[in-house]
């Protein structure tokens, strides 16, 4: 029952169920990043797993070309690694994102981050801002 | 409410994956194009990694789109932090001490090295261009580490940047001409398991790996060069 | 010739590695030789179209059979990509600011080559990772080009592009997902082979692939529930990108749902589902639109109606539902950029709007024939679009659907009219005189003139859409083409 491909997908169940947790729940704009991160290595190993098999070996022939062991199956490991790329890339691209917005608001927390952009907004266009009352949490720095 | 519903969200989430566990053929999956990639990938591109066949031919244009988002993201990053204030001489960090100056120094040629063979030896052994790429970029970003008043070079990096993806589609495109399909593989095959084989597979993959390098190293300095003071 | 198209998205590629380098040499000369490219690239697809009459297929690199990436190049796939680059030539960011670094406006122009080559690979690709490295390659470009902010960065625009860029992440994040348990269940990716094992996904863990990837895909084409980055990207971004995002991007997401709905979900659970989200979207989009201060938000909301409007009509089975989704779909993609165009002067508070139309009656006239347009009067396109969804709707006896279009069309016509009304009511103290820009009007001229034309020429048009939509839904010959090996 508990073979190893179970224990990882729960694996892969458990680092997107943090992650995206993560995503929706935190309010601090560096750990909404960190909680991407880890939404997207639970989705890279679910990828992985969709060709992992029992007991075959690397998809890299190191004998002969005759006689190919069983292999898994290198499309997913292919896929993968073009995903993780994509990941680097839009995390690279975020972080300094998250630099300009705390030079321009000094503050990461979403809501007030939010509440500023609404002000400019409103700004520009020359409207009142609908004043919600949103508390700002201060647990975060 | 907020949190209410999120927590609902993830529940049926959770609740979904772990329905799955009895439906998906976990640890024995169907291998339908993999087989088929297994028996015929070492004759139709000559690569004894089969991840690299993939990689490389049968899905070669997702690794070109791969290099573009790269390159989007750096180009995107550079858009976004050119408004800033540069580090000044001035403002800069102090140098590292000794010892992390002396090791930077010492690691640099030995991860050149290293990362230049894992990009050729991508057909053959695990590895390959974005593997390499990254040691690459990491033996490149080592100094201004340890020196942070340096600065990189950035038009050498975007000539390099600009050249490598260009060789890339250019590879692609005689395929195209020549043979009438984008990213045919060309040359001879040679000998499987040989460094000079797979045709113009190694090619591709020192583009990638010398894309993979400076776009990586380009970003890391850009966020390098951050005047941090007012953060 | 045919095999010509790869370069629809090769070129663009190749041009955005090397701009950094040409403008290096001379801005002036990257300036120019840009949107030269994509005008030679245009007259191709049009070249194509007129001489390769039948769908053909093009196997990247000659990896003949489902293990290779396989372009499926049928009419529709080339009336997109016809429709990216003259949309997109249209919508060039022609003007920069004084202050912008030569470095800033390479980069911008970069982006938008990125952003081409991307949706030129999603109009054609018929391998569902493909799409979805091609989808992604969209979405960073898209956040470097929000980020750039309208007129220089600013806070605002930072705090749009990540927050959009953490929702399309997490969109992305589901459609990996879901492309996993496709191929934990198929062992492919292949839409046409997919398609030959679509008994395989009719089962629950399926249909779970399906919401996933329809979430994921749904962030770009302004899905109901993953849709709040819309207002927020397009006030920060300047109104060309907000146009282009608007009008192309999101059409491009809603083909690949399509294709996934028509290839591989045929079943009703998809649809339903599609109809509920897409009801969900017209109702959320119409009333936010009502209650909107301005008029880049209230056309926002609108346009998320709008793409409300183009998954109910996809929800709707066969032919029927295939001819009105593209109708609605297309009208949405002409109109909307070119009202952007017109809102790019009008960006401020609605009451501030007043008199507008005396110094500017040709922005302020063809805002009245697009606004006529969406509402559906009769002689324009807008009338013909949301004939089709109704009368596809009542063969399936949604009546709910109906009742909600038909109300929402009310409600945009209430909102319309507001705006309308106090561009040519009478204002004394109007003294502010912003001019459009020429190039705004001239290509806001040139959507209209093509509005015209379609509803001057309704029939061949009709006739037209009619049949791209029976070659869209030709499952079979899909499959016999992309896994037949003849290219």
């Amino acid at each position: 029952m508990f073979d190893i491909a179970s224990i990882l997908f729960a694996g892969a169940t458990g680092l997107l169920v943090i992650g995206i947790g993560g995503m929706v729940l935190s309010e601090h704009l560096y750990r909404m990043l960190l909680a991407l991160a880890i939404a997207e290595a639970g989705a890279n190993l679910m990828l992985v797993l969709a060709g992992f098999k029992w007991s075959a070996s690397a998809p890299i022939i190191t004998v002969s070309v005759e006689s190919i062991p069983a292999m898994v199956d290198p499309v997913p490991q292919a896929m993968v690694l073009t995903a993780i790329v994509i990941g680097v890339g839009v995390q690279a691209l975020a972080l300094t994102m998250i630099i300009r917005i705390r030079n321009a608001y000094g503050t990461l927390n979403m809501r007030e981050v939010k509440l500023k952009m609404e002000q400019e907004f409103a700004d520009m266009a020359d409207l009142p801002i609908e004043t919600r009352s949103v508390p700002a949490r201060n647990d975060q720095s | 409410m907020h949190q209410f519903s999120s927590f609902l969200f993830l529940g049926g989430f959770l609740f979904f994956l772990s329905v799955l566990t009895g439906i998906l053929p976990l640890g024995d999956p169907p291998m339908i194009i993999g087989q088929a990639i297994q028996n015929h990938g070492v004759s139709e591109t000559g690569a004894a990694n089969l991840v690299t066949a993939v990689v490389l031919g049968y899905r070669g244009i997702d690794t070109l789109g791969e290099l573009s988002i790269l390159f989007a993201a750096a180009t995107a990053g550079g858009l976004v932090l050119a408004t800033g204030k540069k580090k000044t001489q001035a403002s800069a960090d102090e140098d590292a001490g000794f010892i992390v100056k002396t090791a930077a120094e010492l690691l640099f040629p030995l991860l050149v090295v290293a990362g230049l063979y894992i990009v050729i030896h991508g057909h053959l052994t695990p590895g390959g261009g974005f593997q390499g790429g990254v040691i690459l970029a990491a033996a490149f970003f080592l100094p201004l580490l340890a020196k942070p008043s340096t600065t990189m070079n950035h038009n050498t990096m975007s000539l390099v940047e600009g050249f490598s993806g260009a060789a890339f589609i250019g590879i692609g495109l005689i395929g195209l001409f020549n043979h009438g399909a984008f990213l045919q593989p060309l040359l001879s095959k040679g000998v499987v398991g040989e460094l000079f084989s797979a045709g113009t597979l190694p090619l591709l993959y020192l583009a990638v790996g010398l894309k993979v390098g400076a776009e990586l190293a380009g970003l890391l300095a850009n966020l390098n060069e951050e005047d941090d003071e007012n953060v | 010739m045919k095999e010509l198209i790869v370069l629809t998205f090769a070129v663009p590629l190749l041009m955005a590695f090397l701009l950094p380098t040409i403008s290096r040499v001379s801005f002036t000369l990257s300036k120019l030789i840009a949107p030269l490219v994509l005008l030679a690239l245009a007259i191709m697809v049009v070249c194509i179209w007129n001489f390769h009459t039948e769908t053909f297929v093009l196997h990247i690199g000659n990896f003949i059979g489902p293990q290779g990436i396989v372009f499926y190049v049928d009419r529709l796939a080339l009336l997109f990509a016809f429709a990216i680059f003259a949309m997109t030539l249209l919508m060039w960011p022609w003007y920069f600011e004084k202050d912008e670094s030569s470095d800033t406006r390479t980069r911008k122009l970069s982006l938008t080559l990125l952003l081409v080559a991307a949706s030129a690979g999603m109009s054609l690709s018929g391998d569902i990772f493909n799409l979805y490295v091609f989808y992604e390659l969209l979405a960073v470009a898209s956040y470097g080009l929000i980020a750039a902010g309208n007129k220089k960065p600013a806070g605002n625009s930072y705090a749009a592009a990540f927050r959009y860029l953490m929702i399309s992440a997490l969109g992305s994040v589901f459609a990996l997902l879901g492309i996993a348990l496709i191929y934990f269940q198929t062992g492919t990716l292949n839409l046409a082979h997919l398609s030959e094992m679509k008994e395989l996904l009719n089962n629950p863990a399926g249909l779970i692939a399906f919401v996933f990837i329809l979430l994921g895909f749904g962030v770009k084409a302004e899905l109901f529930p993953v849709n709040s980055w819309v207002p927020e990207a397009y006030m920060a971004s300047s109104k060309r990108v907000a146009g282009l995002l608007a009008g192309l991007v999101s059409k491009l997401a809603v083909l690949v749902i399509i294709k996934a709905l028509v290839l591989i979900y045929p079943q009703d659970e998809a649809r339903q589902l599609l109809l509920f989200l897409g009801i969900a979207g017209v109702i959320v989009g119409e009333f936010s639109a009502m209650k909107a201060q301005d008029m880049t938000r209230m056309l926002s909301w609108s346009s998320i109606a709008q793409l409300g409007l183009v998954f109910i009509a996809f929800s709707i089975p066969g032919k029927a539902g295939m001819l009105a989704g593209l109708a609605v779909a297309l009208h949405h993609l002409i109109s909307k950029p070119a009202m952007f165009l017109i809102a790019e002067r009008w960006g401020g508070s609605l009451q501030n709007l007043k008199g507008r139309a005396q110094s500017s009656p040709i922005m302020a006239a063809l805002l009245i024939l697009f606004a006529l347009s969406m509402v559906g009067i009769p002689p324009l396109p807008g009338f013909w679009v949301k004939f089709l969804l109704l009368s596809g709707l009542s063969a399936q006896q949604a009546w709910l659907a109906i009742a909600v279009v038909l109300i929402m069309t009310v409600v945009e016509t209430n909102y319309l009219y507001r705006v309308i009304s106090s561009l040519y009511s009478r204002d004394e103290q109007q003294s502010v005189t912003s001019r459009h820009r020429t190039a705004d009007t001239f290509s806001a001229l040139i959507l209209a003139g093509v509005l015209i034309f379609v509803s001057v020429q309704v029939q061949t048009v009709g006739q037209a859409l009619d049949e791209i939509a029976q070659d869209a839904v030709d499952v079979k010959s899909y499959i016999d083409l992309s896994l037949g090996g003849g290219s």
